[in-house]
């Protein structure tokens, strides 16, 4: 797949801190380092080639909490093959950022 | 309470981040700064201490926080311009053809507006001259050089007249004229005061003066040459010959044209006029007509006959005052006719409607193409209006015949030009989704005309017909034909579902 093929180090780590259950631009940003100006555009692409899909936050959640809403992202299907290919490429990767999983076990 | 330091950071914080949504195309923008204003105040949330207070330091992380939202924007934008740039094979849409004349219209009418000329010349045709006021003459001398000494025009103007109800009379000499430190050579007219009101033309940014100096009334050529169209101009004292006078108005642009063109009108009383004019000093007479005077200018072929200074009958003719009957509406309306008129001799009015199939379009279709053709035409006579006066102004900054002449010109093709090429545009859209049909494929051999047609096909993108224009008109295929496409086609265009 050539979005595959094309996946830069700094969007296996959005995607791998996406996957590890860092959601929303801010906590990507926090865990990776990058700053903003890297992260939000970065995400846009992932979103651009369906790697990562967004989602608003329900109102009544936001209102309850007395904040506003955030928009979260989450892995697609493509996004979460992409990153198995991704993590052969940077084997480090999950080790910077483990998953939920990885971190249950 | 919030320190003054923190809310500058934050109003700049905000401020960065509604600068930076002016980049994201307006569709996205609402999206885009609902989510950076939330992760903007869950950011300041995070470095805030237990008194809401941030520090120096964390206020410049934010800053620089937002600072991203710029190369985001950047982002956002590329990326839907290249996702635009993915249906720029949406060839020749019907939106994009009316959003490009509507541009050019735009552009037009901008220039238009910014051209002084264009405003002198609708300015000529707003004002109704007086239409009993002649400018009088010997009638031996038709010619436009004065020809009534002063001391006749006081005489008649202070004793019964038969035909004259009112009389205005100036006399021009080139003077200079002192504004400020600026000598200006200027053609000056004396005239007496009531000139104005006679020919029934109001003066612009009239200044009403109580000081007692006579009264100085520039043409809009002086203005705008003099004193760069500044509208406070009038009141300001100037010096003409070896008095001062006050500036009074601006005469509205030339449409009335007094022969001796003058730039500027000294306004006298009558009194002042026999002391600085020698009595046998020829000028221009204007003079309302009483009815009788009427009466005697028809049934005499313009010519009265009036005692003069050595009391002998001499002969009268009256010009009406030289003011031009076509407005800029006028012309335009009548370049619109001409070029209307002139379309089917420089283009085929028929718009290629034949069918190769029994194929019947809906009246939704018909009407969304007659419609396109109408707004097409709608706007390419706005653009003919707009852009004669473009033409015709650009170069001058009054009114002029040679202008009008040239925006009556330029209107007729402009309009003739757009109206044939709508016309030859309709004939190559497709009826379904008025998209020009591309790809032209020639078919066929001339050799061959008589064993079978030739000429070009050019299909629809989004796969609605297929257009056969025959390149040698036949008995049998003279005109061009639509053939309509049915469904087995539509897997051959990836955009099929567009139109």
């Amino acid at each position: 797949m050539a979005v595959e093929a094309k996946l830069s180090h700094t969007a296996a780590m959005i995607l791998q801190a996406i996957s590890a259950g860092y959601v929303y631009g801010f906590s990507i940003m926090e865990t990776t380092g990058l700053p903003s100006g890297t992260v939000y555009p970065a995400m846009r692409r992932l979103e651009r080639d369906d790697l990562i899909r967004s989602q608003w936050e329900r109102q009544s959640i936001a209102d309850a909490e007395q904040r506003p809403p955030r928009k979260y992202y989450k892995l697609t299907a493509t996004g979460r093959s992409t990153l198995e290919a991704s993590r052969k490429r940077y084997p480090l990767l999950e080790r910077l950022m483990p998953t939920e999983e990885a971190r249950s076990v | 309470m919030k320190s003054p330091s923190d809310v500058a950071f934050s109003a700049l914080q905000r401020t960065a981040l509604h600068t930076a949504s002016l980049l994201v195309p307006s569709s996205e923008r609402v999206g885009w700064s609902t989510e950076w204003f939330s992760e903007l105040w869950h950011v300041r949330r995070s470095y805030a201490d237990i008194a809401e207070k941030i520090s120096l330091q964390s206020q410049g992380e934010i800053t620089l926080f937002c600072l991203g939202a710029f190369t985001d924007a950047l982002c956002v934008r590329e990326i839907a311009l290249k996702s635009g740039a993915r249906h720029a094979h949406i060839h020749g849409s019907a939106a994009r053809t009316l959003l490009w004349l509507s541009a050019i219209l735009l552009l037009c009418l901008l220039i238009a507006s910014l051209l002084p000329g264009v405003q002198a010349e609708k300015e000529a045709a707003r004002f109704l001259i007086n239409p009993n006021a002649l400018i009088i003459s010997e009638a031996a001398d038709r010619s436009s050089k004065p020809s009534i000494p002063v001391g006749l025009y006081l005489n008649w103007k202070y004793t019964h007249q038969r035909f004259f109800q009112d009389l205005a009379f100036y006399h021009v000499t080139r003077e200079t004229a002192l504004s400020g430190s600026a000598r200006i050579s200027w053609k000056v007219a004396r005239s007496s005061t009531n000139l104005f009101s006679l020919i029934g033309v109001p003066l612009k940014f009239a200044f009403d003066d109580k000081s007692g100096l006579p009264s100085v009334v520039l043409s809009h050529e002086a203005w705008m040459t003099s004193f760069a169209g500044d509208p406070s101009v009038t009141g300001k004292i100037l010096r003409i010959g070896h008095a001062n006078a006050r500036i009074a108005g601006v005469a509205p642009a030339a449409a009335w044209r007094l022969p001796g063109a003058p730039d500027v009108w000294l306004l006298q009383a009558d009194t002042q006029m026999a002391i600085d004019l020698p009595f046998r000093t020829p000028g221009y007479l204007i003079a309302q007509l009483s009815s009788r005077g009427q009466d005697a200018m028809q049934q005499s072929d313009n010519g009265i006959s009036a005692h003069n200074l050595e009391d002998l009958l001499i002969d009268l003719s009256g010009t009406p005052i030289n003011a031009p009957i076509e407005g800029p509406w006028n012309l335009y309306e009548f370049a619109l006719f001409l070029a209307l008129v002139a379309l089917p001799a420089v283009s085929s009015v028929s718009l290629g409607e034949t069918h190769m199939t029994s194929h019947r379009a809906s009246i939704r279709e018909s009407l969304s193409r007659f419609l396109f053709l109408a707004c097409k035409f709608v706007l390419v006579a706005g653009i003919g209006l707009f852009a004669s006066f473009d033409i015709a102004y650009c170069s001058t900054s009054s009114f002029s015949p040679a202008a009008e002449c040239l925006q009556l010109v330029s209107c007729f093709a402009i309009c003739l030009i757009g109206f044939r090429w709508a016309l030859a545009d309709q004939r190559h859209r497709c009826p379904v989704c008025l998209r020009r049909v591309t790809n032209p494929a020639s078919v066929g051999l001339a050799s061959r005309t008589f064993l079978g047609w030739n000429g070009t096909e050019m299909i629809c993108m989004g796969g609605h017909t297929l257009l056969h224009v025959p390149a040698l008109p036949t008995s049998w295929f003279s005109d061009q034909r639509w053939l309509y496409l049915d469904s087995s086609w539509q897997f051959l265009f990836a955009d099929s579902g567009i139109g």
